[in-house]
């Protein structure tokens, strides 16, 4: 069996735009999840609003389709009524920093054995490119048309300070390192948190510049840089450049985790 | 062999949905609901349930809505404030069709209100609280007694309609301790679960389609945009959205007089109370300080929805009179339903009618 | 195993080309019937898990099916006697 497998294939062409990166994303966590050797009967997708949240119904799987911000709380009722079932939750960034904040913080602070993919595409891609917490400073939306003032939200530091196990970001160019993310996420017991800064070519991208697919693609190429990097820089006394995005594994560690199955 | 207890309102309703079968409780503090949440929170565990205390009121309708979906009875407890705050979840648990069974201890509102007074103000929120077209089933006990059967009665009643079903009950009736009587068994109902080669939104004989359990093999999308009878989206077709959302109104409403649960006294009567909750105690009481064969009482049991055929037991009635701890909420159900005239007497601030209110307004009678 | 891209899912959005290794995806220069410029494989049969993904038993590399954001990269089976070029290292 190989990641195609798990589509619905009566559903395909998604909704998606050209060259959007959930259509990657939602790839290599299948492919994580066929790594895995899970059964389609015992995995469970829950979702809340946005395109992120889209991607349930394009997957064979039983798949709940929640309201905004929420999908969190209804994985934390799945998860401990039956905890054979194992459970991917798909957000994205406004439906998990914004809307989903308070719940976001009490599942990693319970550290309920979920995984959740964060599609961060850094604005409200559904509802036609408002701006969110993760919109970078100076970036243009329809709500921030001079610009966004407020500081940007780092979802994966708030995860590793608010408890979860298992920690990375990494971007949708990197489909190898990404896979390899989730699939650590999905086989660690506990809260595991992927975040996955992806393109959005056509809110996004049409408003900043970065209209061309292969053009985001390389902004996020080239604007990131390994964890690791910055840590050696660190040691060494260099000043770590702000306008870099860390990316890798952030944390991994065995803390008390809640409905892992005995 | 039943056994005779002696416990308040709240800790019959949580025996009641124990004995139900209840195996999750999702819930926040909030007054004058909290001992539900802790009486479940001793139990629960004990029986192998699953008790979580939530961060708000909509992460516990989510947990709850999440919990009935791998196949658990499942259920929450709260008050007006918290009651507000669930309601996009609750519109999602009737476009999704999840059974559980959703407690609002009454109190006065609005707003913060009177935290510890009991009320009935949430009366027309529980059936058009939230947006969209939609029926609900709720029940009002009127006593501990009825806290334990009203809650059993709730758990079957969601699981046969696929709905979530209000259990409205107030402060005063929460906090009452009283004598109940603990039958040594009681009904359960389960949910019909759905049979292979069904579709899984796809109504039956009785506008209810089978419930696909997680885990199963179903392999079932839920979801709250509306869906056709696969669940899948479509939320652009107009005949798809007619044909659910009439067929979510129709399941309930074509049952209202099927599923009514009421008690009636002198039904020969010419003036006719008409009460749910608290209320019914004092006009019980009135009736029986002053008998009169000319004074009846209708007692509903079930409100929502409002079997209106009900009224017309009381063939000779002239008036009907509408006591309740709100400005008028069921009245306006009654006076929809009957050319009579229909007295409303409204009580605020917390206490209930006395009987020498009640008895006054009969004798003012012409 | 050859590498086929499903013309009904592409959308043209070349992400396949800036991924793979060998450089096997150019961009395209023709419309097909649906408006698209699908991208056009040069020698496909230097694609290492074309040639050994049965001798390994496993994906070999895969990460232009795993960008695809429409899924319309997969190998398939080719036909018995099927002409195709062989690639010789030494």
């Amino acid at each position: 069996m190989t990641f195609l497998d798990w589509y619905r294939e009566d559903r395909l062409p998604h909704i998606y735009c050209t060259g959007c990166g959930n259509g990657t994303v939602i790839n290599c966590t299948l492919e994580a999840v066929e790594q895995m050797g899970w059964a389609v009967d015992d995995t469970v997708f829950i979702s809340g609003i946005g395109c992120s949240s889209r991607a349930p119904g394009y997957i064979k799987t039983d798949s709940l389709h929640t309201t905004h911000g929420r999908a969190l709380a209804f994985a934390t009722g799945v998860k401990l009524a039956n905890p054979r079932l194992n459970v991917v939750v798909f957000t994205g960034d406004g439906d998990l920093a914004a809307i989903g904040g308070n719940h976001f913080i009490h599942a990693c602070r319970r550290n309920v054995d979920l995984t959740v993919v964060c599609m961060n595409n850094m604005i409200y891609g559904m509802t036609g490119g408002q701006g969110s917490p993760c919109t970078p400073v100076g970036a243009i939306s329809t709500t921030t048309p001079y610009g966004a003032a407020e500081p940007v939200f780092d979802l994966s530091e708030l995860a590793v300070t608010a408890g979860a196990n298992y920690v990375a970001r990494w971007t949708s160019y990197h489909v190898k390192e990404l896979t390899k993310a989730v699939k650590v996420g999905l086989e660690t017991p506990g809260f595991s948190f992927i975040e996955a800064l992806t393109q959005c070519p056509t809110a996004y991208g049409r408003r900043n510049k970065l209209r061309q697919v292969s053009d985001m693609i390389n902004y996020l190429r080239t604007n990131v840089i390994l964890i690791q990097k910055t840590q050696r820089m660190r040691e060494r006394g260099e000043a770590v450049p702000k306008d870099k995005i860390p990316v890798g594994e952030f944390v991994r560690r065995n803390r008390p985790a809640m409905g892992v199955p005995k | 062999m039943s056994k005779i207890e002696f416990m308040q309102g709240n800790t019959a309703c949580a025996e009641g949905a124990l004995a139900a079968g209840c195996n999750f409780f999702g819930g926040y503090p909030i007054t004058p609901s909290t001992e539900i949440a802790e009486h479940m929170a001793r139990r629960l565990p004990k029986k192998d349930g699953v008790f979580i205390q939530m961060e708000d009121e909509i992460a516990s309708i989510a947990a709850v809505i999440g919990a009935s979906w791998t196949g658990a009875r499942a259920m929450t407890a709260t008050s007006g404030p918290g009651f507000s705050l669930m309601m996009e979840n609750i519109g999602y648990a009737v476009m999704t069709e999840t059974p559980c069974v959703i407690v609002n201890i009454q109190r006065g509102g609005p707003s913060t209100g009177q935290p510890t007074m009991g009320a009935q103000g949430d009366m027309l929120q529980c059936r058009f609280g939230s947006h969209g077209d939609y029926s609900t089933i709720a029940l009002c006990p009127s006593s501990a007694q009825e806290m334990y059967d009203l809650t059993v009665k709730a758990f079957n009643l969601a699981d046969r309609f696929r709905l979530p079903v209000f259990v409205m009950s107030d402060e005063v009736i929460a906090h009452t301790r009283e004598r109940i009587t603990i039958p040594d068994h009681v009904e359960i109902v389960p949910r019909r679960p759905l049979e292979k080669g069904t579709l899984p939104f796809h109504g039956g004989d009785d506008g209810v389609p089978g419930f696909p359990e997680f885990g199963r093999g179903h392999g079932v999308h839920v979801t709250g945009l509306t869906h056709d009878e696969r669940g899948y989206p479509e939320a652009t077709d107009p005949h798809i959205h007619e044909t659910l959302v009439r067929r979510l109104v129709s399941k309930v409403e074509s049952a209202r007089h099927d599923i009514a649960d009421y008690e009636v006294v002198n039904p020969d009567a010419e003036t006719v109370f008409v009460t749910y909750g608290p209320p019914t105690r004092t006009v019980k009481q009135v009736m029986h300080d002053h008998p009169d064969d000319n004074v009846g009482h209708l007692h509903l049991r079930i409100v929502w929805p409002f079997p209106e055929r009900l009224l017309k037991i009381f063939t000779n009635a002239k008036t009907f009179i509408v006591p309740e701890m709100n400005m008028g909420q069921i009245v306006r159900e009654v006076e929809r339903h009957t050319c009579l005239p229909v007295i409303r007497v409204p009580k605020l601030g917390g206490e209930l009618h006395t009987p020498d209110e009640l008895h006054k307004l009969l004798e003012a009678r012409p | 195993m050859k590498l086929v891209i499903d013309e009904s899912r592409c959308k043209g959005c070349n992400l396949c080309t800036m991924v793979c290794p060998y450089h096997i995806f150019q961009e395209g220069d023709r419309l097909n019937e649906r408006g698209i410029i699908v991208p056009k494989l040069d020698r496909p049969e230097r694609c290492p898990n074309c040639r050994l993904q049965k001798l390994y038993g496993r994906r070999l590399c895969g990460a232009c099916a795993l960008i695809c954001p429409d899924q319309a990269i997969r190998w398939e089976e080719e036909k018995p006697y099927e002409k195709h070029k062989v690639v010789i290292e030494y």
